[in-house]
């Protein structure tokens, strides 16, 4: 079975002499969880713009089952924007509608279908602005599902979200994962990731790969982390978020 | 080879313009430096453009420039921090409303009467035709806009250099900065006569931007800044005589042409650098 | 050849004020649709600098025997040009401003050898109702069909790349190129306004109107044609007031059209 996501020697950086991240080997079967671990400007967001192709300088080779779907966060976009929910949901099939199409009565159907699905089904006409941030994560979400990519990129999907938009999430990914598609989910809750299938962890460079089980220990987080680490316990341990301003 | 420096400089009016220009520019050079280093080169050039209506007014109703260039100034920063507010549009669309109406409604003030304002001269300045109270009046805000950086130096640099500490130090920096737009409404005000609102501006930002293309620390880019916009002003009076070229325009392309040059220096050794 | 065939009322009954009504009417359509995209994607200055920009060009269009429409172009262009490498060195607030004073002071220059009087820049500057040929009219009519057209093609892009911009590329959506072509469009679009309104006030008939219906419009289709029909009136009323008080389009336009604004913000802002 070929993987979902396969990275081999990747590396790279923005501009010359900068070495955003190295040393990057994995791979991803279809139908897994992986959670990416690491502390701010570490190399998440730079490993998920290599997996998207948009890192001026790379080294190594990517691998994908095909266009992954990204869902940033969403103080990244517009909020101001005079679109409904419906609106960004239905941006998922603008990437197949051909330029001189409309695009397909289908698309408009299955964009409120993947509103229900994420609970939102109700909010369609909304404005996307007006919504809560844990609603406007899931209506980025459902954008993603009409994108119907076997990989999906979420960046910390759940930060910050309420409770219910959580579960709802949560709910999503584990019905992706029976679909057989491949999700990366960055995130910074340790306990999260437990789990999940696999975890990554990244400090501008991979520290470790593989089921977290193995890679969940003091000594890694410790490594990915450095002194961002919290030790609570023996087997507990909580990474402290940073936001950038 | 003299002669061609001091041929032009013969006249009253040559000399007068001369006086005027170099009175701007060491008032405008180092404030230059200042705008730029907070960022405020739009503010900086959207006050100029929106005092129009209020020179036209004074000059319609033959009152002196220096109070309709005053209100005008008020009416501008008025309309432009109302209609920058509006989280809708983003900052940038709003001012752009403010100015295009201002400009509107001078050219509309200006145009409109049986014996058309001489728009002209308020855009581009009438440096060729100063009196002696004109220079005086010039002469009198650059002092004061020289007297207010002076004072305030420690504070606005602190503001530029130090930003998250300043509160602990005693400054504000969004008061000193509201202050700074005021010092650029007075400076603005005085060089409207010779330069003209539209134009006016060139000598605030070129002179300075050059300068801290050149100068490693900040009170040699403040007094570079000076410097550079008073050259600018004898070069451009000197082109303007020999080429029989608008004279105010003459001294704001010579000011950019300064600053073009400087371009090339600051690759080797960097300055400053403008934000 | 647009003769009086049509009789308006008064002050639309002459040959010339016709043309002017429909040069204005025509971009009061490029207000509304490019004018929307040009809020959205906070292009406003843009458009000014371009339309500040194309003055030097002006001056010299005429006795180099060149079409006004062609230099505004290329000194459009040349502006776009300098504003990117020169905000690199120098930061994009500070680089607009010293470019477009240095057009400004330029086109002055120029001017002082071309022009003897005042007023032949102050046409330039601010626009005139007897400056619009034939050829204006049949270049605003053919800008005003390939926006449209080009807002049919690249409408989701505009509005995906504006919405999020990193996201949109991984949607698969053209971004660079549709952008690329919006800042060209509007380029073009304050090219064939430049006659009418002159070189300072392009954003009177561009984007006021489309900022003004932006305030209360909450979904794209409202803003759309709300900025239309804004513009379409305000054009109508501008030229009367133009005519009333002889002055060029552009001086009345910007007046009423600010004026709109100023009201329906303050409207808004009491509302809220």
């Amino acid at each position: 079975m070929s993987p979902a996501v396969r990275a081999a020697a990747l590396g790279g950086g923005y501009a010359p002499g900068d070495e955003a991240l190295a040393g990057v080997d994995f791979a991803l079967d279809p139908g897994r969880i992986a959670a990416v671990l690491g502390p701010n400007g570490g190399g998440k967001t730079t490993l998920f713009r290599a997996l998207l192709g948009e890192l001026p300088l790379r080294r190594g080779t990517v691998e994908l089952a095909g266009r992954p779907a990204y869902v940033p966060q969403t103080d990244r976009t517009r909020l101001d924007f005079p679109v409904s929910a419906l609106d960004v949901a239905l941006m998922g099939a603008y990437g197949r509608t051909p330029w001189w199409r409309r695009v397909a009565r289908a698309d408009r159907v299955a964009a409120r279908d993947a509103l229900a699905r994420v609970g939102l089904g109700d909010a369609a006409r909304t404005r996307f602005g007006e919504l809560s941030g844990g609603q406007r994560q899931r209506v980025l979400i459902a954008r993603a599902l009409l994108q119907d990519a076997p990989v999906l990129l979420l960046d910390e999907p759940l930060s910050g979200v309420d409770a219910v938009s959580a579960e709802r999430i949560e709910a999503v990914f584990r019905e992706l994962r029976e679909e057989g598609r491949g999700l990366l989910v960055a995130t910074h809750d340790v306990e999260q990731a437990r789990a999940w299938d696999a975890v990554l962890c990244l400090n501008r460079r991979q520290i470790a790969f593989g089921s977290p089980a193995e890679v969940l220990t003091t000594g890694v987080l410790q490594e990915t982390y450095g002194h961002e680490l919290v030790v609570i316990g023996e087997h507990r341990a909580v990474a402290v978020e940073h936001h950038e301003h | 080879m003299l002669s061609w420096l001091t041929d032009p400089f013969a006249s009253d009016l040559m000399r007068r313009a001369l006086v005027e220009v170099l009175v701007l520019a060491v008032a405008c050079g180092p404030l230059g430096v200042w705008v730029l280093l907070h960022r405020q080169s739009y503010a900086a050039e959207s006050l100029a453009h929106g005092m129009l209506p209020g020179l036209v007014v004074a000059a319609l109703a033959g009152a002196p420039l220096v109070l309709g260039a005053t209100g005008g100034v008020l009416v501008a920063a008025a309309a432009i921090a109302l209609a920058g507010r509006d989280a809708r549009l983003g900052g940038d669309a709003g001012v752009a409303v403010a100015v295009t109406g201002l400009f509107g409604l001078g050219a509309l003030l200006a145009l409109s009467p049986d014996v058309p304002a001489r728009l002209g001269e308020l855009l581009f300045g009438d440096l060729l035709g100063l009196t002696g109270a004109d220079i005086v009046e010039a002469t009198v805000l650059a002092a004061v806009v020289v007297a207010a950086l002076v004072l305030a130096h420690r504070r606005l640099t602190i503001g530029v250099f130090d930003r998250p500490t300043a509160p602990s130090l005693g400054v504000q920096p969004a008061r000193w900065e509201a202050w700074l737009l005021v010092v650029l409404a007075v400076a603005t005000v005085a060089g409207v006569r010779g330069l003209g609102s539209l134009l006016v501006v060139a000598l605030i930002l070129a002179p300075g931007a050059a300068a801290l293309n050149l100068a490693r620390r900040l009170p040699a880019a403040l007094a570079l800044a000076a410097g550079l916009a008073g050259l600018a002003g004898v070069l451009g009076l000197l082109v303007s005589y020999h080429w029989q070229v608008a004279a105010g325009a003459s001294v704001a392309l010579a000011a950019i042409a300064l600053f073009a040059v400087t371009l090339s220096f600051g690759r080797r050794r960097p300055g400053l650098g403008v934000p | 050849m647009l003769a009086a065939v049509v009789s308006l009322p008064e002050p639309f009954d002459t040959p010339f004020m016709q043309r002017a009504l429909l040069e204005t009417l025509l971009l009061a359509m490029l207000g509304g649709v490019l004018g929307s995209w040009i809020v959205l994607r906070r292009l406003a200055f843009f458009t000014h600098g371009t339309g500040t920009a194309a003055f030097p060009g002006l001056v010299v269009a005429g006795p180099w025997g060149v079409p006004a429409q062609a230099a505004a172009l290329g000194t459009g262009l040349l502006y776009a040009g300098s504003v990117e490498r020169l905000g690199r060195r120098a930061g994009a607030d500070a680089a607009t401003g010293l470019l477009l004073v240095a057009a400004l002071a330029v086109g002055v220059v120029l001017a002082s050898d071309v022009y003897e009087s005042g007023a032949g820049v102050d046409r330039l500057l601010f626009g005139s109702a007897l400056a619009i040929s034939d050829r204006d009219l049949w270049l605003t009519a053919g800008t005003v069909a390939a926006v449209l057209g080009l807002d049919a093609a690249l409408r989701r892009a505009w509005l995906a790349g504006g919405f999020d911009p990193v996201a949109a590329r991984s949607l698969g959506v053209p971004t660079a190129a549709a952008d690329r072509l919006l800042l060209a469009a509007v380029a073009v679009a304050v090219v064939v306004a430049l006659d009418a309104v002159g070189s300072l006030l392009v954003t009177a008939v561009l984007v006021i109107p489309a900022a003004t219906v932006r305030l209360v419009a909450d979904d794209l289709r409202t803003l759309r044609l709300g900025a239309v029909g804004l513009g379409a009136a305000e054009a109508v009323i501008g030229l009367w007031l133009a005519d009333t008080l002889n002055v060029g389009p552009g001086p009345a336009l910007a007046v009423l059209a600010s004026a709109v604004f100023a009201v329906v913000a303050l409207a808004t802002a009491v509302r809220r």
